[in-house]
């Protein structure tokens, strides 16, 4: 940083290579943050693990050799990447998708398929484009291994809304689509090779001026024609599945729309009938995704809280072919939405400021380890106070409630703004605990 | 999903500059606002039913709507081809149009590739269409990013040639430059959020019919 460029007061002197704001692209997670986050990834976790899914941590780090059999050209190019002592190129993770993969086609390829796995934890970009500016980013996903079909697909789809609920999530909606869609109406189409890469790299850039750009200097006029154009507005209910059925006159689109309307039927059976939302012109890594495709909004969010689908090509880039859905939820998000909900996450609160004078030290310690126990926190000072120091720092620290220990037999118990009580220290400990958080 | 009012009300993002005067046009002949650009140039932000009007930057647009702070935006091609966003690109608007060209001065033997010295040195605004469109030619380029008066510079020995946006090639004479070369035509774009057509499909479609049916009246 250049010195002189701001006027106000500056952190003590330290050498310009310090950055207290980390590496940009990166950053530090509040309290505020860090506990809703990490309590969304546990509530998520737990869901997981109710339906099944095995908790499975894989490494920050993988092999590029591995990555590469996965990954596209821009994710790729997107790693984290450095040599490793051998001199083998190794990268930090970037998605978790296929570190499982390889895990499933590794140390558990005598594990009996399906096999149901979650995990959690940082993702990284060496682009700031990818997470919006955002380096590393917090992810919980679940993948189900082994299983094809439009009820594993359901499963899998009725899990990451049951999740979004989990996280405290009420509005949401999950868009759900079908790769194989799109895969027929590129079969169909009449159009030289040229012009159908044209096609998909337009369609891959959500850019329909170029698409109808294209489709215009060719002559045919087929229905598929009309389908690709009208792409972003091809969603709805169910009804959307008979006027598309109505227009494909190819065997992978129909059949795409039949598993679609399965789907849809048994996420009903689910219970989520009202939530879901059927998107035929789902736009996504089509190279990657093999059937149904889904994504899950917010209100008031620019981007998908959650992402996912089937991948049946990639285990066997592995050597153990399988089919596979799965999907990942973006913490980062969940805790976006929260935040501008209509109950907004409260910050953490500290139960109890338990101060002390020097003949009340050891009550102050005793009565720290019972409100822990009844699940408290609570604080014991490093210091002794008086009284009224005591209760400047129980509200500069944000305590809900102050003890000042002065002796064992008798302790000072003072809610901010209101009279203090004197009371044996048994009996603040069971009337905190009895009021309840 | 969301409130009714918030459901219903699409917001838009136009850009200051020359293209505002074509955005509110089209506007009007959509029949969605009458707005005239000195009050939306004071007020920046103007609620009619249904909509709200929000006046930024042109290249500000495509931030706008990425992050979802707006429905839909009006924007030329030639910001898109600088930024790269998740935002789903629907029509041509078929006003603003110009183009993005190679230029040097009147003096210079420069002209096609063949003549392109072994590092071509290029000033523009567009640091990342130059980099692309001159990588895919094969040729070297040391690019110099500014912000402003890009005909300036190789008149004053800080570069070859410059990329800049033209659209009668009035500037471009008056500053002894000629073109050498196009790398692009642009035009305005209505541009959409990814998540606002998924979440509030109904209001926003309708929306963007209503602007593309007013593009095709006016041909």
């Amino acid at each position: 940083m250049p010195g002189g460029l701001f006027t106000d007061p500056s952190p003590p002197a330290l050498p310009a290579s310090i950055q207290l704001g980390g590496v940009p692209g990166f950053r530090d997670l509040l309290p505020e943050e860090a506990e809703v986050i990490r309590e969304a990834q546990e509530s998520l976790l737990a869901e997981m693990r109710r339906w099944g899914y095995r908790h499975v941590i894989t490494p920050m780090i993988e092999s590029t050799n591995v990555l590469d059999l996965g990954l596209g050209s821009e994710q790729r190019r997107r790693l984290f990447k450095f040599t490793d002592s051998g001199g083998d190129v190794v990268a930090l993770v970037g998605e978790r998708t296929v570190p499982v993969a390889r895990l499933v086609a590794g140390k558990l390829r005598s594990t009996a398929l399906p096999v149901r796995l979650c995990y959690a934890g940082p993702v990284l970009s060496a682009d700031a484009g990818r997470f919006h500016q955002r380096r590393e980013t917090y992810q919980v996903g679940a993948e189900l291994i082994g299983a094809r079909g439009a009820i594993a697909d359901a499963e899998v789809i009725a899990l990451a809304a049951r999740c979004l609920e989990a996280a405290g999530l009420r509005r949401f909606q999950v868009d759900v689509g079908h790769a194989e869609f799109f895969q027929g109406i590129m079969d169909a189409v009449k159009l030289p090779d040229a012009v159908k890469a044209g096609v998909r790299s337009a369609l891959a850039a959500r850019d329909f001026v170029a698409l109808e750009d294209l489709l215009s200097r060719t002559a045919l006029r087929s229905a598929e024609h009309e389908l690709l154009l009208r792409f972003p507005a091809l969603r709805g209910g169910p009804e959307i599945l008979d006027a598309a059925a109505g227009l494909v006159r190819n065997r992978r689109s129909e059949w795409a729309l039949n598993e679609l309307g399965r789907v849809r039927h048994l996420l009903e059976s689910h219970g989520l009938g009202d939530i879901v939302r059927l998107d035929l012109g789902a736009i996504r890594d089509f190279d990657y995704y093999t059937g149904i495709i889904f994504e899950g909004y917010g209100p008031d969010l620019g981007r998908p809280v959650a992402q996912g689908g089937r991948y049946d090509g990639l285990l066997a880039k592995f050597g153990r072919p399988a089919a596979a859905t799965g999907f990942v939820v973006q913490l980062d998000l969940v805790w976006e939405m929260l935040s501008r909900g209509p109950r907004p996450p409260a910050p953490p609160r500290l139960d109890a400021a338990i101060a002390w004078t020097e003949s009340g030290f050891e009550a102050a310690l005793r009565l720290g380890s019972t409100l822990r126990l009844f699940g408290m926190h609570a604080v014991v000072d490093t210091q002794p106070r008086d009284h009224d120091d005591a209760l400047a720092w129980c509200r500069a620290i944000g305590a809900a409630n102050l003890v000042h220990c002065r002796n064992s037999s008798t302790v000072a118990w003072t809610v901010p703004g209101r009279r203090t009580k004197q009371l044996p220290p048994e009996q603040v400990a069971a009337r905190l605990a009895g009021t309840g958080r | 999903m969301a409130k009714a009012s918030r459901n219903d009300r699409v917001s838009i993002a136009l850009p200051t500059g020359v293209l505002l005067q074509g955005a509110l046009k089209l506007l009007a002949r959509a029949r969605l606002a009458r707005l005239s650009a000195p009050e939306l140039g004071r007020k920046l932000l103007v609620e009619r039913p249904g909509l709200r009007v929000v006046l930024v930057r042109p290249s500000d647009v495509p931030a706008y709507v990425d992050h979802g702070a707006a429905d839909l935006g009006i924007v030329g091609k030639d910001v898109l081809w600088e930024y790269e966003g998740g935002h789903y690109e629907l029509v041509d608007l078929r006003f603003g149009a110009c183009q993005l060209v190679l230029a040097v001065p009147e003096a210079s033997k420069l002209a096609g590739p063949e003549t392109w010295p072994p590092l071509m040195r290029v000033a523009t605004k567009y640091p990342r269409t130059t980099g692309w469109w001159f990588d895919a030619r094969g040729q070297s380029v040391e690019v110099v990013s500014l912000h402003g008066s890009v005909e300036l510079a190789p008149q004053v020995g800080l570069v070859d040639a410059i990329v800049d946006l033209t659209a009668s090639g009035e500037t471009l004479r008056e500053n002894r430059l000629r073109v050498a070369g196009v790398l692009g035509a642009s035009t305005a774009r209505l541009i959409a959020n990814q998540a606002s057509l998924k979440t509030r499909t109904d209001a926003v479609q309708a929306m963007v019919a209503r602007l593309r049916e007013a593009v095709s009246v006016g041909d």
